[in-house]
């Protein structure tokens, strides 16, 4: 019987080869976005799952809240580590480490003077000798019992083991030099595998951190400080079995307490600072705190909106297939006649039709497993790097694909099978055409599907355009400052050395030499930038003292005007070495309470030592529009100023007139960094960069916005085949009767494009109210014009139009006897 | 006695009044009879015959056949009777065309859940029969009417039935053709098959050996 299933599924799929290779792709496009993105949010909500006991792991981290604002971080106070592990009870381990940038590390060699040279190397910490024993490594020489106890001792993993020392066995290591900064000689105390499975953990090297002691690194971390929370300072515990977080917050709270620098005046004023325990599996999604230091991050609405196109396009799929297969009714129905009548069960009809829907979807599944590559390379910035082809060779995808081959089929199969085989023989053999013609009559049930695929594309057409709006609003707005022609690069800053590094100054006087470039600055970041700092600054008004959270930035004499940055009130600013005023912004200023920003200058803000406010800049942003302005203090600081600001002459024809200026550049730069690469930014690229997640969900929705129309599109295409070939002979007789091509295309046309029509009737309202709530979330958002529903109408009608007359017209003009001969 | 048609009446409602297709059809079939049923279009001979096939159920009237009450019967027990013991040739063949000529044959064996080694052989012996060995491998629209009437007659022969039930089988095919399938039916009768056929040609009428007139629903006598 199921071979007989598979012969005829297979003919049949043959006969009406341009309705199955409709089905086919229609569904194949579902299905591979589905694997996809099963692959994608599989390999996302995997991250840290594979700890032993993970659990019951948490890292520490802070929440500061202030009357304006409220700034997580994922460190906590340098002491802290000492005082949980001293005076809490309930846990188990408690392990601190220290994260690092890039370290410049050096290994020396077997009969060579000069070490072999590893200029930027990244995933190194400080950790503490109970890293290892919270997580679990697998540990290749050494042992987690003893590593890390001693000052410099350094663990480091396979890979980076084989590029230091080559292939000599493991073991054979344990007691070699690795020296980091040229300044911390370390000996290799154990060799650990790196995590295989998906893990934000992705250090590289752990140096013992009672190492820090003996470094300048001391002082920079704050070994002493309670009121600095830095991210490079993470601390982990693991608690005991059954321990709630609560017992330890409220211990960890009463240590800060105790420790805590209290205000001398007011020393019942409330801690702005709590500790809350993160849990392991929160990391890789929280991005109020992040992972460790510039770790990717997964986004979970990101990751559902994923899984709903991976829905809407499976679901268009199926609704082509229920729409084409009961649209064939009339033609199927002679053959399930005669199968009743020869003792057919309903079963088995079903059977049968299933089994073709089956067959269907199993093709798509193939073709879409052949597709899988091409789309893992064109969505390559949505997906993980740990994602390739080769993912899709596990035990778990190929239960997915099963189980959804299997759900497609009962989706898709099941409406169509019940609604054949109802037919009854004697109404069918009686009168084929007729008999088919009334089942096909009732036709809502298609004509709900086919508005129900109209909606979901036009809604995303418009939410696509409203992306798109906002995103050129965003960048093409004036962020107060110019953006083009501006590269900047960073001077190298070693933290471990007490002897100042006045190269940069030599290098901004060469630069100087160079004759194209039109102005230069020696500062600290740029006005919009990745990294921030911020600092809390006190102010009295006279009546009580205002303590904010304020970015604070560096800049030198030239900094303002090469961004193009307006002055509002207040003297230029003058090069300084160390901070001796402040520029703020206008909304500081109006923080402060001054109505009219220029009446700020001349106030002093309090702290170590009173510090003049100097001038006013107009506001700019400091980040993507989507944050509003935040208050911001410049100052003029050139021991905190390492990067280079340039600007460049307009754009000439020249298409490597930039490049022979930036060369110029680099040249003088090597002269004096011999050892560092050069590396410049172009500001406008920089900006580009906030709106990366916006960029991302534009081109996500660009592409399911395409594949929704092209899936309804088949779906239509379909639809107006089968109502042609029903029509034939009608359309022969009004040709005969003198219709012009014109009116007959426009005939077949008429009924489905009022569908099209209905279902913008239904999306405009709903994409208009989804999109107005997405709008909210930006401080400063474009409207909502009328254009977006002309465009979505219009462009979705022509389109229709012209998938229709791919089929209408070749109908309309062919010649009417041969249609009414056929009859 | 084969089957046995009591007070049959088979009715449409149409607005709120009956109208009549089949009435008051009182009939007898002894095994082995050949069958004609004749009268003009619309009599409601297709009808009779669709009730006879348990295709179609009557309005009133009771309905036996080999002893068993068929308007008692339930859907799968009526599907199980008449795959056993009625064949159906049709005017139009109704062959699927799906399918090749082998195939359209052994489909009726297959809902009979008959084993394939048996199939192979019942099917062979079929095609063999009505010397369309060569054609088995064709599809239905590759072979002319009177060949595709032969296929639809060998497929509603092939599970062998006691009973076959033909309307107008003739009646898509030229003069030659139909001489020969009813030359066929006459064989068939005299194996031992009972025949029910419709037919608009008196010449075809005289190969039964009873007539039944049908006019406007009621058997004329």
């Amino acid at each position: 019987m199921l071979k007989t299933f598979f012969k005829t599924g297979f003919r049949s799929l043959k006969r009406n080869f341009s309705f199955s290779l409709i089905n086919i792709s229609g569904l194949a496009i579902g299905l591979s976005a589905a694997l996809v993105i099963y692959l994608i949010v599989q390999h996302e909500l995997n991250f840290d799952k594979f700890h032993k006991n993970g659990d019951r792991i948490y890292r520490v981290v802070s929440k500061m809240e202030f009357p304006d604002l409220t700034i997580r971080n994922s460190g906590v106070p340098y002491p802290t580590a000492k005082a949980v592990k001293e005076e809490t009870t309930g846990i188990e381990e408690a392990s601190q480490f220290i994260t690092t940038y890039e370290t410049r590390v050096s290994v020396p060699q077997i009969g060579s003077q000069s070490p072999a040279l590893f200029k930027k190397q990244k995933g190194l910490i400080y950790a503490d000798e109970n890293y290892f024993k919270i997580f679990n490594y697998e540990w290749l020489a050494g042992s987690s019992q003893t590593a890390l106890k001693d000052p410099f001792q350094v663990v480091i993993t396979e890979e980076r083991a084989k590029t230091y020392f080559g292939n000599i066995p493991f073991t054979e290591m344990l007691g070699k030099t690795i020296t980091y900064d040229d300044s911390v000689n370390t000996t290799v105390a154990g060799v650990v595998k790196f995590f295989t499975h998906n893990s934000d953990f992705t250090f590289q090297e752990f140096i013992s951190k009672s190492t820090i002691d003996n470094t300048g690194l001391k002082e920079h971390i704050g070994w002493d400080q309670w009121g600095s929370i830095n991210s490079s300072c993470q601390l982990f515990v693991k608690l005991n079995p059954g321990v709630q977080t609560s017992q330890l917050t409220k211990q960890i709270a009463s240590i800060r307490e105790k420790y805590r620098e209290k205000n001398k005046e007011n020393p019942k004023e409330k801690d702005q600072t709590e500790h809350q325990l993160q849990s392991l599996g929160d990391i890789h999604f929280n991005h109020d705190y992040g992972a460790f230091d510039n770790g990717r991050l997964a986004h979970k609405p990101t990751l559902w909106g994923l899984l709903a196109v991976a829905a809407f396009l499976l679901l268009l799929g199926c609704i082509n297939f229920v729409n084409l297969t009961t649209a064939q009714a009339a033609q199927r129905a002679k053959e399930i006649g005669i199968r009743k009548t020869m003792g057919s069960t309903k079963f088995q009809l079903i059977g049968q039709f299933m089994t073709e829907a089956f067959l269907l979807t199993f093709v798509a599944a193939l073709l879409s497993i052949a597709l899988a590559p091409w789309i893992i390379k064109v969505f390559a910035d949505f997906i993980p790097k740990g994602i390739s082809f080769a993912s899709l060779n596990q035990p778990h995808v190929w239960v997915f694909i099963i189980v959804l081959i299997l759900l497609v089929t009962i989706l898709a199969g099941t409406y169509p099978s019940f609604f054949l085989t109802r037919f009854q023989p004697v109404e069918v053999l009686k009168n084929q055409i007729a008999a088919g013609a009334s089942m096909t009559r009732k036709t809502w049930l298609r004509k709900t599907l086919t508005i129900t695929q109209f909606i979901i594309a036009q809604f995303l057409i418009i939410a696509t355009l409203v992306v798109s709006k906002q995103i050129s609003y965003s960048m093409n707005k004036d962020l107060g400052y110019n953006k083009e022609a501006i590269v900047y690069f960073n001077t190298r800053w070693n933290f471990f050395s007490d002897v100042p590094d006045n190269r940069r100054f030599v290098l901004l006087d060469k630069i100087k030499a160079i004759p194209e470039i039109r102005k230069f600055s020696l500062a600290g970041s740029s006005p919009a930038s990745n990294n921030t700092s911020t600092n809390t600054l006190k102010f009295h008004d006279g009546k009580k003292e205002i303590e904010t959270m304020v970015e604070k930035k560096y800049a030198d004499s030239s900094y303002f005007d090469l961004y193009g940055m307006k002055m509002i009130a207040g003297k230029p600013l003058s090069n300084s070495d160390t901070i001796k005023e402040y520029y703020i912004n206008e909304t500081y200023a109006r923080f402060l309470g001054f109505k009219n920003p220029a009446d700020a200058v001349g106030k002093f803000m309090e702290g170590d030592f009173k510090v003049p406010i100097s001038g006013v800049i107009s506001d700019f942003h400091t980040k993507s529009t989507l944050e509003p302005i935040k208050p911001l203090a410049y100052s003029s600081a050139a021991k905190n100023s390492y990067t280079i600001h340039l600007l460049l002459p307009p754009r000439g024809p020249d298409p490597d007139s930039w490049k022979n200026i930036l060369t110029k550049v680099e040249l003088a730069y090597k002269e004096l960094y011999p050892d560092d690469d050069f590396k410049a930014e172009f500001f406008d690229e920089t900006i580009a960069s906030f709106y990366k997640s916006e960029q991302n969900i534009s081109r996500l929705l660009k592409w399911s916005t395409g594949l929704c129309i092209f899936i309804s599109c088949l779906g239509l295409l379909g639809l107006v085949m089968y109502t042609t070939n029903q029509r034939t002979k009608e359309i022969g007789v009004r040709k005969v009767l003198g219709a012009s091509v014109t009116q007959i295309v426009s005939l077949l046309s008429k009924d489905l494009l009022a569908l099209v029509l209905l279902a913008f009737i239904i999306a405009a309202p709903l994409a208009w109210f989804a999109m107005n709530k997405w709008l909210l979330d930006y401080s400063y958002r474009t409207d909502f014009s009328w254009w977006i529903f002309a465009v979505t109408i219009c462009g979705m009608l022509l389109i229709a139009l012209v998938t229709l007359s791919i089929k209408t017209i070749r109908s309309a003009s062919a010649n009417p006897v041969k249609a009414l001969r056929s009859e | 006695m084969l089957l046995e048609l009591k007070g049959i009446c088979k009715w449409i409602e149409q607005g709120g009044r009956r109208n009549f297709i089949l009435k008051d059809i009182n009939l007898t079939v002894q095994k082995g009879e050949f069958i004609s049923i004749m009268g003009p279009s619309g009599s409601g001979k297709s009808t009779l015959l669709n009730v006879i096939g348990m295709l179609d159920e009557p309005s009133e009237g009771s309905y036996q056949f080999l002893h068993e009450n068929v308007h008692q019967l339930k859907e799968k027990s009526k599907t199980a009777l008449y795959k056993r013991y009625i064949g159906f040739v049709f005017q139009a063949y109704h062959l699927i065309d799906e399918l090749t000529v082998y195939e359209n044959i052994e489909t009726p064996l297959i809902y009979q859940d008959i084993k394939g080694t048996e199939r192979k052989a019942m099917v062979a012996d079929m095609l063999d029969r009505f010397n369309i060995v060569g054609k088995k491998d064709l599809f239905p629209t590759q072979l002319s009417g009177g060949q595709q009437q032969l296929v639809g007659i060998a497929r509603a022969l092939i599970a062998k039935p006691e009973l076959l039930l033909a309307d107008e089988p003739t009646g898509n095919l030229n003069s030659k053709q139909g001489e020969e399938i009813m030359e066929l039916f006459a064989e068939l009768n005299k194996g031992g098959v009972t025949i029910i056929q419709v037919t608009h040609s008196e010449k075809n009428a005289t190969y039964g050996s009873r007539i039944i007139n049908l006019l406007d629903g009621h058997i004329q006598h």
